[in-house]
């Protein structure tokens, strides 16, 4: 099947995108949208949005609060200009087509005006029954909770429970409530429309041998997280539902209901239940004692993202977490102890076991809903056997029906990452050919005008989160405050809970007016994180966004002092005392912006590169290409077919052939890049082109990394020494090319994890598990007679490709497993091939006489171009030496300097399907820059004293910019536009004539006297 | 001498060594809370002025941390900070302090282990080195 790979010719009336879904993946397409100044309604059938994400208590691989990262993203969301949010609000018909749709929505009725009700409670309070949502801790049943971050920020009643209207009524100040609300059917023109739906997650209580629901201390994933949730029942105190005890042995059981063919089974694998089993057990560990014993039972361990091996790797290693190869057979409940006992056999014993355990957690996956599949009939979307959309298979965001786009677990199941991915690449994709919106581009111009405080005296506020446990849980939060709020100047001092909510944020906020305050320092977070959520707020209430203070108060000090509090509760005051003193000498300053240079440089014209390219250049941006081979294609020239029966070549083909002729491309190959300056928005790259490598610069905005990585072919199994032992590449170019030579093979044995997962290579190169499973059934399939081996070490065929797993069993492909410890050997016997292993099912050591070995050697970073390339543009890489991206969950594509953006197996080993979708995200978030047609340069920039200065030049030579002169009035200027801003002259200067201002001499000064205040 | 609990002055580039600490807390990894970091644009803002006022004031060291070599985000500034560092501790030497009070060091964004690793060290550094001297009595009130 293939839909229809590029872009669209959408025409559109109205300019707005819908996007169905209010999950993580949901909020992504609908702010990248609104940040590339697109219209955009987001409607979710919850009555806030933010989705499953919001539930969890942490995240892997950081172990990260999960709050903390979304709520930025979901504050964001009620904040956009172009973007309107409808919760309560289902899709219930579709009609016209792609560009030019008519939408009927259905909103179900509310009873509370959000725009008046100021979640004050008093209602829930009143009617506890009737009220849905409370802010903060639920006491009841763990899945109905939400979280206290909730956008919007409103509670909604159900109008069935309550008797009496009036008195409901009466309890609201705000006079909110709606009690004649009705639901509202919606008709509306849309271009296109983003699916991110989701799914649900399978109740373990339809199966009778786990004991879901039947036994206290058998919980689910989900249950699991919100009990050790600190907005969860047990305010994150991990104890057992029977005696509220902690546990001190938890057990894990993978893939219920998954991959499995029994009665309640689906056959898929959910993708992300490993991982989040590895970081339950950890975080357990980490959080709740280091003698609480933890023990997955799985059947094959699925890490296979980026850097998930290692993140493996640490809970075996280093948190002692248990591995048991082995998929349970029941749990029992000991009646007396309400303990659990779980029957089950590892691979190597006949017997079956039983062992006790306080507590099991059934990792369950994803399921789409019944809600789901009734929409997806609405919008008229082809199904696959699963009830997941039916995607493309080069290009998995489209749906069958041109104009509906598609993202997230309802495309297959996937992890976060994945799906901000998938999200932002659905959203260029549904922007497509969507004119810009004209509504007013400066940012600025939501905020009030800012107060000027010229003459006042200090008034400062200082608001500690806790973060939930984050922070609150180590240091005494109202001993912090009491220590800091006699510092002079301080007017206020409060705990704030979660800061980063609209809740805290707007309680701030009335703080700031009640108060009069005019400098704010916040205890929280990182500023690198939160600093512009909280700057914005200031703005909010007239300030300039320069009179606030973060204090690092969790990342550099509750989390790396989380044993030590007296430690962490001394140093927390000191660094507020710290923040304080600096606060108090900020000043209001005023930032600079340039225009932003509108080109597009992408490096690497493999499948990604030229994807990118397409995309920008299809919305009339000048691109250029820089590849340094002598011509397009990379690496997927050399791969003939998809595990999906895709022909690679003429899809390469088309591609290049339509970047060859697009107008707004420039192709520059056997090119090089020389040197990089510039900044963020105003970059300059040289590059030598050509065979005789001529200089040229270009001017560009932003920059898409897309160098890709190189095919692995290490020295091992006799690869390049032994005839016929050869890589599952060259077994896709036999298969194509010469099908006779395999039809006469009698015995093929493959080998995995060849140079992955391994000293000097620690990572999973995740393509190989489905590359020798798609070779494996090419074989099959034109040599039913030739026997295929398949040696193992976890099977990794992640999401549906499980379906074509099995189905390679089902064709009598043998899969033997063996471990690091005892690899294959393959040797040569009189001239033939032997492969001698382990099997643990035999429990002997067996040899396999083969025709040939294929080796499943993935795929290694370009350790020197990286490095090279790294080093010119200042780029952090991994330490298996691919780029590092911003931020591994909700930055996946998005470099940590502005400006650079990533994609495709540069960043880590993929699929060409996952790389064309990473490629399209980068394109679709370089535009969302790129739609800000100017760059912010901030205010941090150096200022010369001319009274000061002697006109030394030392400013002048020591700039790496070249920035300072010597002016005609003989002194130093420093154009704010120019400067970057590293004060490095004004460390420099002689004459302390030059300020960096926020980094001011008396502001550095101050904070280390607030450090020694005693 | 025991009980001595240095306080110790850590001025990061944003960059790079302030992103490494953050990342030693995501990673959940301790080093001693004697450390407080300042947060500079760059290593290279930090002048001699700040490190002299931070010892005068009464901290028993200083250390500034930047990128690694040739990985600064202002080109240079890393390098600039070591010889103004340099320029300190001979000053200190002349002055009869222990120059081993102040310090550069260089780690890149992702190196959560080395901030830990390199906070641990200087700490360790000073509590062998004992008080500022400019600070009369320090060791009583820190051991009290």
């Amino acid at each position: 099947m293939q839909m229809n790979q590029n872009s669209e010719n959408i025409l559109s009336k109205d300019r707005r995108v819908l996007v169905i879904g209010g999950g993580v993946g949901g909020i992504r397409a609908a702010l990248d949208l609104a940040e590339s100044r697109r219209n955009v309604l987001l409607i979710d059938k919850s009555y806030a949005i933010g989705g499953l994400m919001t539930q969890l208590d942490r995240t892997f691989p950081t172990n990260n609060c999960d709050l903390c990262t979304v709520s930025p993203h979901l504050s964001q969301g009620g904040r956009e200009k172009y973007l309107e949010i409808k919760p309560m609000t289902c899709l219930t018909g579709l009609t016209g087509e792609a560009g030019a749709f008519s939408a009927t929505l259905m909103t179900e009725p509310r009873y509370i005006d959000t725009e008046k009700c100021t979640a004050c409670g008093e209602c829930a309070k009143q009617f506890p029954d009737a009220v849905r949502f409370t802010p903060g801790l639920d006491p009841r049943a763990p899945t109905c909770m939400r979280y206290p971050q909730a956008t919007p920020f409103a509670f909604s009643i159900d109008m069935s429970k309550i008797t009496d209207v009036e008195a409901l009524k009466k309890v609201c100040k705000a006079g909110a409530i709606l009690p004649e609300d009705q639901p509202k059917k919606t008709v509306m023109d849309v271009a296109s429309v983003v699916l991110s739906m989701g799914a649900d997650l399978f109740d373990p209580n339809v199966l009778d041998n786990f004991g879901g629901g039947r036994f206290d201390n058998v919980v689910t994933g989900l249950e699991y997280e919100r009990i050790m949730s600190a907005s969860g029942p047990f305010q994150g105190n991990l104890v057992r539902k029977s005696d509220g005890k902690r546990p001190k042995k938890v057990a894990w059981i993978q893939c219920v209901g998954s991959r499995g063919i029994n009665r309640a089974d689906v056959p898929y694998c959910s993708s992300v239940c490993c991982m989040y089993a590895l970081k339950e057990a950890m975080v357990t560990k980490e959080r709740f004692g280091e003698d609480i014993e933890t023990t997955i039972f799985f059947m094959d361990m699925r890490t296979h993202g980026k850097g998930y091996e290692e993140y493996y790797n640490r809970a075996r290693d280093e948190y002692n977490v248990r591995m048991v190869r082995s998929r349970p057979h029941t749990i029992l409940e000991k009646p007396d102890t309400k303990n659990l006992s779980i029957a089950y056999a590892v691979e190597d014993k006949s017997v079956q076991q039983n062992e006790e355990f306080d507590m099991v957690v059934l990792s369950t996956g994803f399921r789409v809903n019944s809600e789901t599949k009734a929409l997806a009939q609405n919008l008229g979307i082809q199904l696959n056997e699963h009830d997941f959309a039916e995607s493309d298979h080069f290009n998995p965001v489209l749906t069958s029906r041109p104009g509906v786009y598609v993202c997230g677990v309802y495309e297959s199941p996937k992890d976060i990452p994945e799906t901000m991915v998938q999200a932002s690449a659905a959203a260029a994709m549904a922007a497509t050919n969507l004119p810009v919106s004209s509504a007013g581009l400066n940012g600025e111009d939501m905020f009030p005008p800012e107060r000027d405080i010229t003459g006042e005296d200090p008034r400062i506020g200082v608001f500690v989160c806790d973060c939930g446990f984050e922070i609150g849980g180590v240091l005494n939060v109202a001993n912090v405050l009491d220590a800091v709020k006699t510092r002079p100047d301080v007017v206020v001092a409060e705990p704030v809970g979660y800061g980063c909510s609209s809740e805290s944020m707007a309680k701030i906020e009335v703080m700031i007016t009640k108060h009069k305050l005019n400098r704010v320092v916040i205890g929280g977070c990182s500023p690198r994180t939160h600093e512009t959520k909280f700057q914005d707020l200031l703005r909010r209430v007239g300030l300039n966004r320069y009179l606030v203070e973060m204090v690092n108060l969790r990342d550099q000090n509750t989390w790396t002092h989380m044993n030590e509090p007296e430690k962490a509760q001394e140093k927390a005051v000191k660094l507020l005392q710290v923040g304080i003193a600096g606060v108090r000498t900020n000043h209001p300053l005023r930032e600079h912006t340039l225009p932003m240079n509108q080109n597009a440089l992408v490096v690497g014209g493999g499948v990604t590169g030229m994807t990118a390219a397409l995309k920008l250049a299809d919305q009339g941006i000048k691109t250029y290409i820089v590849e340094r081979a002598p011509s397009l294609g990379g690496l997927a020239r050399s791969l003939r077919k998809t595990i999906e029966g895709d022909d690679v070549a003429p899809f390469v083909q088309n591609l290049v052939d339509a970047v060859t002729a697009h107008s707004n491309i420039q192709v520059l190959t056997r090119s090089v890049i020389v040197d990089h300056s510039g900044m963020p928005g105003l970059f300059k790259t040289g590059i030598q082109t050509g065979v005789r490598m001529n200089y040229m610069q270009i001017d560009h905005g932003v920059t898409i990394l897309a160098t890709g990585a190189l095919a692995n072919r290490p020295p091992q199994y006799g690869l390049g020494t032994i005839d016929n032992v050869m890589t599952q590449l060259d077994m896709d170019s036999l298969l194509a090319d010469e099908p006779e030579k395999v039809q006469a093979m009698d015995q093929i044995v493959m080998i995995q994890c060849v140079g992955s997962r391994e000293e000097g290579n620690p990572n999973c190169s995740r393509i190989c598990c489905q590359a020798a499973v798609k070779n494996a059934l090419k074989i099959k399939a034109i040599s039913p007679d030739t026997e295929v081996f398949i040696l193992y070490r976890d099977m990794r065929t992640y999401g549906f490709l499980e379906d074509y797993y099995r189905k390679a069993r089902d064709l009598g492909v043998k899969f033997i497993r063996f471990s690091l410890e005892n690899r294959p050997r393959v040797r040569q016997d009189d001239g033939e091939l032997v492969v001698g292993t382990h099997d643990y099912v035999l429990d002997s050591d067996i040899d396999i006489a083969a025709d040939c070995v294929v080796l499943s050697t993935g795929l290694v970073a370009d350790d020197e171009n990286t490095e090279d390339l790294a080093l010119m543009f200042h780029l952090p890489r991994t330490e298996d030496h691919y780029f590092l991206e911003d931020h591994v969950k909700l930055r996946p594509v998005d470099m940590a300097q502005r400006g650079f953006f990533l994609a495709g197996t540069a960043h880590s080993p993929k699929v060409i399907r996952e790389c064309i979708t990473q490629a399209q995200a980068a394109a679709g978030r370089a535009q969302t820059m790129l739609a800000k047609k100017e760059i912010n340069l901030g205010a941090c920039v150096a200022v010369v004293d001319e009274k000061k200065c002697a006109s030394c030049l030392i400013c002048v030579r020591v700039c790496p910019f070249d920035v300072p002169f010597i002016n005609a009035d003989g002194v130093s200027q420093i154009d704010a536009d120019k400067c970057h801003g590293c004060g490095v002259c004004a460390g420099e200067c002689p004459a302390k004539a030059i300020q960096l201002l926020a980094y001011e001499d008396d502001q550095i000064l101050a904070k280390l006297d607030g450090l020694f205040e005693r | 001498m025991e009980h001595f609990e240095p306080e110790i002055v850590a001025f990061c580039c944003h960059y790079c060594a302030y992103t490494a600490a953050d990342m030693a807390g995501s990673k959940r990894i301790s080093y001693p809370s004697n450390v407080k970091i300042i947060r500079v644009p760059c290593s290279g803002k930090v002048d001699a002025i700040h490190l002299m006022k931070a010892l005068e004031k009464g901290a028993d060291g200083v250390y500034v941390a930047g990128c690694l070599a040739g990985d600064c985000h202002f080109k240079n500034g890393n390098v600039r900070a070591e010889a103004r560092v340099n320029r300190v501790r001979k000053l200190l030497t002349e002055l009869g302090w222990e120059p081993e009070r102040v310090a550069m060091y260089n780690m890149s964004a992702g190196m959560g282990e080395a901030f830990a690793q390199v906070a641990k060290e200087f700490t360790e550094t000073i509590k062998k080195l004992g008080p500022n001297p400019g600070r009369t009595g320090a060791v009583d009130k820190a051991a009290s």
